[in-house]
């Protein structure tokens, strides 16, 4: 019997009556771990000296689970997969994982990501690339791509994320699992390594909408340590989970999801957004009408230069404290600039070194209002579009990507023109801090593919209900990698 | 072909303020990455009244800053500051000479 690919409700209650302890678990959690690195190489470290708590009437209690690298964990190797910080130990724990260990969770494990998680592709970690648990030869996309590949591969039921493109929403597309972050500032973010700090969100991965509201509620909550977290105490996702949405009113946007905007789509392409348009057909079933909404072209086309500006900005900011003198590994030299620039050049992969010059350009003087302004005004003008469907409609719903995983061969994390609108459009969600959460939507060329269901600011609740009722009416819930794809 | 706006040398000169080095292919990369960013900025420019947009600078626009009590607390222990240094001596890190 194995606990490890179960939903947290079931393992809890199995711990309840005393037919597996948390140690249990925990051996389960860590065997499986050390195949799952065999395989996808998944861990930057796995903790094997991970210790049991007590089984409380708390569904997280003695239940183990995985935390992405860049959460600061006291004592615990916390590398953000980058070169520059890797032998580095904080002296304190992330506020979202001390909520958590205040539930009784059990970390097992500190997951792979692309450096900082300044990536798309899982493959920029400073210990290798994650492949994918459904095809090896395949990426998980990222940045939380190890703890994608794990909670898919059934190493735990959950694992932690960050998301500030779509780093939660689309590995959980590319691997068949959930992924969900939430209205931002719901989850402290005291504690993660910052990337861009208006668009970093903390979210989980999980196998259901069940897991991933559950856990939620164990991250969240308002912290003196980050000024931009707020009071959600009155907001209980798990408890407030009904299937019933009768009546509710969704859309999609034409000049994303429909195939007449891709003329020359390959076979895969329409295949995965001919997939999409059968799922909208079940909102039918659950008396959800569905409606699709034009968004202004010239915007959507801006959107992943508006993302790439705002937060190459915003990172090479918070790179500032990465220095190699009074943490990461110090580079020799005779002065402190050479010593800065030996630790940055041998430290960074080559590319987010490309966003921090990025960063570095669209901030002079001279460029700023053209470049950083300009993108800060055209992340408005989209937020108010979307606010403006979220008058009239509960939640946007859009295909994740432009099909199932990408093959290595075709890694590229640069801006594309071809479906590039299709690749970043979840990047709304971080502009607006919107809810937004990805659900498996089936297979295409046998691999999952991902459906996403985005809301309007505190809208969590709605957001989460929509997503729990579609899950019901497809047979994906709790899916775990089935080793014949 | 078309006259690049941006030279290897800006690029250079951009990762050098950062204390950064690139190498030939890494310029090339920021290069190549530079002119797509400019040509939908081009796009951006074209929006009707794009000046007359207030930044958005955060997500949430309705947030309200709280400032909390002015409270002592513990700051963290010299041992900890230390722990991840690589050179020290006694509670000081050490740091090459910049004064001469």
């Amino acid at each position: 019997m194995t606990y490890m690919d179960k939903g947290l409700v079931e393992i809890h209650e199995a711990l309840k009556s005393g037919k597996v302890t948390s140690q249990e678990l925990i051996s389960e959690s860590l065997k499986k771990s050390k195949e799952v690195q065999e395989k996808c190489n998944a861990f930057v470290t796995i903790l094997e000296d991970a210790k049991e708590t007590p089984v409380t009437e708390d569904i997280l209690s003695g239940i183990p689970y995985g935390i992405k690298d860049n959460y600061s964990t006291k004592g615990i190797l916390s590398t953000g997969s980058s070169n520059t910080l890797k032998d580095y130990v904080p002296f304190f724990t992330a506020t979202a994982i001390s909520n958590l260990e205040s539930h009784g969770a059990v970390a097992v494990n500190k997951t792979v990501m692309d450096e900082f998680g300044m990536g798309g592709t899982g493959t920029t970690g400073h210990t290798g690339i994650v492949k994918n648990p459904w095809d090896q030869t395949r990426m998980c996309a990222g940045s939380s791509a190890g703890s994608a590949a794990a909670v898919a591969a059934g190493v735990y039921p959950y694992a932690t994320g960050s998301d500030t493109g779509d780093s939660i929403r689309k590995p959980a597309a590319y691997c068949g699992i959930v992924g969900y972050k939430p209205t931002y500032g719901m989850i402290s973010r005291y504690g993660l390594f910052p990337f861009a700090s208006s668009l970093d969100h903390c979210g989980v991965l999980a196998r259901s909408v069940e897991d991933a509201a559950i856990v939620v509620d164990g991250m969240k909550g308002i912290d003196k340590n980050d000024m931009t977290s707020w009071d959600s105490s009155n907001m209980h996702l798990y408890d407030s989970l009904t299937k019933d949405i009768k009546g509710k009113k969704v859309c999609t946007i034409k000049e994303i999801a429909d195939i007449s905007m891709y003329p020359n789509a390959s076979s895969e392409l329409k295949e995965h957004l001919e997939n999409f348009h059968n799922t909208l057909k079940h909102f039918q079933d659950l008396g959800v009408e569905v409606e699709e909404v034009s968004v202004d072209q010239t915007l959507l086309n801006a959107l992943a230069s508006v993302y790439v500006v705002i937060s190459c900005a915003e990172a090479t900011s918070n790179m500032s404290n990465l220095t190699g003198i009074i943490f990461g590994p110090r580079s020799d030299a005779d002065n402190y600039i050479d010593m800065m620039k030996n630790y940055r050049t041998t430290g960074f992969s080559p590319l987010i070194k490309r966003r921090f010059v990025i960063g570095s350009y669209v901030l002079q003087a001279q460029n700023k209002d053209r470049y950083f302004h300009n993108a800060q005004r055209v992340r408005r003008l989209l937020v108010d579009r979307w606010k403006e469907i979220f008058k009239n409609y509960d939640a946007v719903i859009l295909p994740v990507g432009s099909g199932p995983a990408k093959k290595f061969d075709e890694d590229k994390d640069m801006l594309d023109h071809n479906t590039q609108v299709l690749e970043e459009h979840l990047q709304v969600g971080n502009f607006g801090g919107f809810p937004s959460i990805t659900i498996p939507d089936g297979f295409v060329s046998g691999l999952p593919v991902g459906i996403n269901i985005t809301g309007n600011c505190y809208d969590d609740i709605n957001v989460l209900n929509i997503a729990y009722a579609l899950e019901s009416t497809m047979p994906y819930k709790n899916q775990i990698v089935k080793e014949e794809h | 072909m078309e006259e690049r706006k941006f030279t290897s040398e800006m690029v250079d000169d951009y990762a050098d303020k950062l204390l950064i080095g690139l190498t030939r292919e890494e310029n090339q990369m920021v290069l190549d990455e530079f002119d797509v960013i400019d040509a939908q900025i081009d796009i951006i420019n074209e929006i009707p009244n794009i000046a007359d947009v207030p930044p958005m600078t955060h997500c949430l626009d309705d947030f309200t800053y709280e400032l909390r009590e002015d409270e002592e607390e513990e700051s963290i222990s010299i041992d900890d500051a230390l722990a991840n240094c690589d050179d020290y001596a006694g509670d000081e890190i050490k740091v090459p000479k910049v004064v001469g």
